[in-house]
């Protein structure tokens, strides 16, 4: 952390070195040398924030979504579900949509492949709380509640350079590149649009009732005849689900075949919610 | 000196003060942030050290470069191995100290670590105890118990069941990280610290630096939170000592939550492999117990097998327990160790026992109940368990209702186990009190409140036997030069051990007081008494006390007490029983303690608020053992990968229950002037299986290993949908 410097720029243009706005992550990957930053520039103040209809300011904290009637159900439901109310108070979407992984091996800094190494320590080691999808070169789970949520609902990213679908912000990492997220450097999200759907819902399985990062969670967002699904904490990116019937395609490691069961279940209960 | 066994017993139920609910008396000043706790000592000039800990569970050193790290800004003192006993070139588990720096912040000591450049030969970890005990590699003997003839019993019992039950490592996490701050005055050293045991540590201190004991001062005014792992001086007291002899500074050693979660005491993970036999009618003809304790690379070897020992009559009964030595990091006690674990694994067998003989399982347990120890047939000081089940009924008789709410996937079902405990205390400990000109009384031992209520229980103690009002009483502790030896706030030890103390130092300072009345009004002594802040006599005079205390100008009362024995022959034990209601998510593997009713006997209770409190602590952090915490490792390298509060679960508000408190609040008329025993471990010890008994009664799934995950509960509701389906065997 020697030599951080924080700077508050009077606007987006000033901006440079990391985004910082609730810090609720970032300031944490700092302090423990996840992420090296020589400058964080505060750009809370000036994210937009609050909402325009279905449009959502990047600023926009969790817990104002959690606490407006007109935000769609799945995404209200899965920042409710998220972390803390503390948390929530200052953690963004745009933030929360860049958090990085709760993968201890990850976070407690192993070489592994998604710190750049040759292996993934988790898919031989202690797992039970990583993926079923996605898995084969890095096992970590992505925590996002409300991730799965937007992606359920269509999302849209805006970003002050571009705008694309919320599935595009995400990728699995590779051999040549170990980003899971395709933001291009300095590039900030500035709104997230989302289809209002007929009904949503988010169902979530975790180790304690609150404060807790997802086992399983399961968004459901339907439009018209089409339910839209998607997962958090089953694979290094929020998972889109095409159908229930693509759980079949999964791939658990021996700790998280249990994932897969919740996940079954969840879905067909998320199905139900929605009246698909 | 007035020993305690001098004075008669106060009457059963609530007195003046004792017995009554009162607010802490020092709630207001922790509200406010008012009070000192070790993390909040600063001494001028005082630097910071950081620890460079074994990144591996077994290593050897090849290089280290100290030279290094003193050369940085604000580095004042570098050791390493060699140089202080605890630090070592050969570490045998993942956290384990290996050098120190001393700087003038704890960043730049932090920084200065980086510098050290230690390079590593990793060793191959011995991580399973199964193979550890094959190996040998055991701390201590294994422990064998044996009475009658467990092998016939087993072959005769109309019923056996046997079982394999499993308890994980849990982390005591207290608020308070462990943390000491050293400072030398000549050859004289004080130590502030977060213990709880000033004269522990200060004997640990005094040997390490071969001091005379009273040249180490201890000073603990207030601790946040201890549960066991804070009993010893422990290596970050050695090493700012040394840092702070080094440099002719004051030395903060405090360690961060990582650290804490790496190295300071665990509760050790436990194998049990349990068999019960029984008459077709529930009594209970053999119990036979083979227990594994991973205790790490150091530790002792808890009381596992204590509950099958001790808790029911039966006749033969058969225990092994090893402690298997392993490259983990060593345990400690942690709030009533061996015998949660051992209630864990007994409970669950008496149920699983239960089911099998279709018999109700409070009724198992009466069958069973022991009138006397089974050890040894010695009688109970006081053992009022029957009264507890009795107590219990109507919580148990909810079953019924409580299972007819259940409703697709929620099923709900109710559970119980039965808690022992020790409790009694015992001596050597100490008390003062001192009466000045204006009535009021001062309490003077070198105890340690460790936020369990000691001050106020204390407080109460005096105010009672000396007719004071609660505000009148002040409560000094937690420096051990300014005041006599006192207990250590463990093993529940705290009130039943310096209760009596403090109430003989209140009833020698009382007959001070009435002496000197006596001269005052020209009455017999024996007509007088001490109440409601008055001298009263017999006929119905009453005195201001102050107009008496007020003869003594700059004199001093000063009464004096210690903690008599024990009574001898008789066994000191604490009982209870819980009842835990829970509802499962069949589908899910969901649980939701929905309400826990705990009855326990513990004998007087000295402030019924406060106990209150004790018992949803015990209880709250008892699901946590149950559901959600666990120490994770890297099942090759043995490293700790959960260091951080995010991915160690400790419960939150929103996973407490309803919690119904009864304490019997029976005086044990054999024990001390009290009859007071110990709380703060019994409600912690019945609750997993209380809570896991439930579960079965709910889903009939037998859950035989802690914590109660998603994973183990999905598969045990698999295995007993298969139970259910298979055709009946034998």
């Amino acid at each position: 952390m020697r030599g951080l410097s924080l700077r508050r720029p009077a606007s987006l243009d000033d901006f440079e070195g990391r985004a910082l706005a609730g810090g609720t992550d970032l300031v944490t990957l700092i302090r423990d040398g996840l992420v090296e930053a020589g400058t964080v520039s505060d750009v809370r103040a000036l994210l937009p924030r609050g909402l325009d209809g279905t449009r959502i300011g990047a600023g926009t904290t969790l817990a104002d979504l959690e606490r407006s009637d007109e935000v769609a159900e799945a995404l209200r439901e899965a920042c409710r579900l998220a972390a803390s109310p503390q948390l929530r108070n200052m953690g963004t979407i745009g933030g929360n949509l860049l958090q990085a992984t709760r993968c201890w091996y990850w976070r407690l800094d192993y070489p592994c492949f998604l710190h750049g190494g040759d292996r993934c320590h988790a898919r031989e080691g202690e797992h039970r709380e990583h993926a079923i999808f996605g898995n084969e070169l890095c096992a970590s789970a992505h925590p996002s509640d409300p991730a799965a949520a937007l992606l359920a609902l269509g999302a849209t990213i805006e970003t002050d350079r571009r705008s694309f679908p919320l599935g595009e912000l995400y990728r699995l990492p590779t051999e040549d590149d170990r980003n899971v997220t395709a933001l291009e450097s300095s590039e900030l999200i500035l709104h997230v649009e989302y289809e209002r759907p007929e009904a949503s819902t988010y169902l979530k399985a975790m180790d304690r009732a609150r404060f807790s990062f997802p086992l399983v969670g399961v968004a459901a967002a339907r439009y018209g005849g089409e339910v839209r699904l998607a997962l958090s904490g089953v694979a290094p990116i929020p998972w889109a689900l095409g159908s229930a019937t693509e759980l079949d395609e999964a791939t658990p490691l021996p700790g998280t075949a249990y994932k897969l069961e919740l996940a079954r279940v969840l879905v067909r209960r998320a199905l139900e919610r929605v009246g698909a | 000196m007035v020993e305690e066994d001098a004075l008669d017993p106060w009457q059963a139920g609530p007195l003046e003060t004792v017995g009554r609910p009162a607010e802490r008396v020092d709630a207001r000043a922790r509200a406010r942030g008012e009070v000192q706790y070790t993390a909040d000592v600063q001494l001028p000039g005082m630097l910071h050290a950081a620890v460079l800990r074994s990144p591996h569970a077994r290593a050897r050193l090849v290089a280290i470069n100290l030279d290094a790290a003193r050369s940085l800004p604000g580095v004042r003192g570098v050791i390493g191995p060699g140089d202080l006993e605890p630090l070592t070139a050969e570490p045998n588990y993942h956290g384990q100290p290996v050098a120190a720096v001393a700087a003038d912040s704890f960043r730049e000591a932090r920084d200065a670590l980086a510098a050290l450049a230690p390079q590593w030969e990793r060793l191959e970890p011995l991580l399973d105890p199964e193979e550890a005990v094959r190996r040998g590699s055991l701390i201590g003997e294994a422990r064998r118990y044996s009475r009658g003839d467990v092998s016939r019993g087993l072959a005769e019992a109309d019923v056996v069941v046997e079982a394999e039950y499993r308890t994980q490592s849990v982390l005591h996490n207290a608020l308070e990280t462990h943390q000491s701050v050293c400072v030398w005055e000549d050859a004289r050293l004080t130590v502030y610290t977060s213990t709880q045991f000033i004269w522990g540590v200060r004997d640990d201190v005094a040997e390490a630096f071969g001091l005379p004991k009273d040249d180490v001062r201890v000073v603990c005014r207030y601790v946040g939170g201890g549960f066991g792992a804070k009993n010893e001086a422990g290596d970050y007291t050695l090493i700012a000592a040394e840092l702070a002899r080094r440099t002719g500074l004051p030395v903060r050693c405090a360690l961060t939550r990582r650290e804490e979660n790496l190295d300071s005491g665990n509760r050790n993970p436990t194998i049990q492999r349990l068999a019960v036999g029984s008459r077709a009618d529930g009594r209970l003809i053999a119990l036979r117990g083979e227990y594994v304790c991973a205790l790490g690379w150091d530790g002792w070897l808890p009381s596992v097998a204590g509950p099958m020992k001790m808790l029911y009559a039966c006749d033969s009964v058969e225990t092994v327990e090893y402690g298997a030595k392993l490259n983990t990091s060593p345990m400690a006690a942690f709030r009533a160790p061996g015998f949660v674990e051992g209630v864990f694994g007994l409970e669950c067998l008496l149920d699983e026992l239960a089911v099998r003989l279709e018999l109700d399982p409070l009724e198992l347990r009466r069958r069973n109940y022991a009138d006397s120890d089974p050890l040894d047939d010695r009688p109970f000081s006081g053992k009022n368990l029957a009264e507890c089940y009795r107590r219990a009924e109507p919580h148990w008789a909810r079953r019924d209702e409580v299972r007819s709410r259940s409703e697709e996937p929620w099923k709900r079902g109710v559970g119980l186990a039965s808690q022992i405990w020790y409790g009694g205390g015992g001596p050597p400990s100490y008390a003062w009190v001192r009466v000045g000109s204006d009535g009021h009384a001062v309490v003077v031992t070198a105890m340690q409140d460790i936020g369990t209520g000691t001050r106020t229980a204390m407080a109460q103690i005096a105010a009672e036997e000396l007719g004071l009002p609660l505000e009148h009483i002040r409560v000094e502790l937690g420096d051990s030069a300014r005041g006599p030896y006192a207990v250590e706030s463990g093993g529940s030890s705290t009130v039943s051990s310096m209760g009596p103390a403090v109430r003989a130092a209140a009833a020698d300072a009382a007959r001070q007081i009435l002496e000197i009345a006596s001269q005052r009004y020209d009455l017999e002594e024996r007509v007088l008494s001490l109440r409601n802040g008055q001298v009263m006599s017999a006929d119905g005079g009453s005195w201001p006390l102050e107009e008496v205390t007020g003869l003594l100008e700059d004199a001093q009362i000063l009464g004096r007490g210690a903690r008599g024995p024990n009574p001898t022959g008789m066994r000191v034990l604490t009982f209870g029983i819980q009842v835990a209601e829970v509802a499962v998510d069949v589908e899910t593997g969901e649980v939701k303690v929905e309400r826990i009713a705990a009855v326990h006997d513990v004998g007087r209770i000295i402030n019924p608020l406060n106990a209150g409190s004790q018992v949803e602590g015990g209880i709250i952090q008892g699901l946590g053992h149950t559901l959600s915490e666990q120490r994770l490792l890297d099942p090759r390298s043995g490293e700790v990968l959960t260091q951080t509060l995010d991915a160690y679960r400790v419960p939150t508000a929103a996973d407490v229950p309803e919690i119904v408190v009864e304490l019997l609040d029976v005086p044990d008329e054999h024990l001390t002037n009290l009859g007071s025993k110990g709380l703060g471990e019994p409600p912690i010890i019945p609750t997993a299986a209380a809570v896991v008994n439930a579960i079965r009664d709910a889903t009939g799934a037998d859950v035989r290993s802690l914590p109660v995950t998603r994973e183990e509960l999905l598969a045990a509701l698999k295995e007993a949908r298969a139970r259910a389906l298979a055709p009946q065997a034998g």
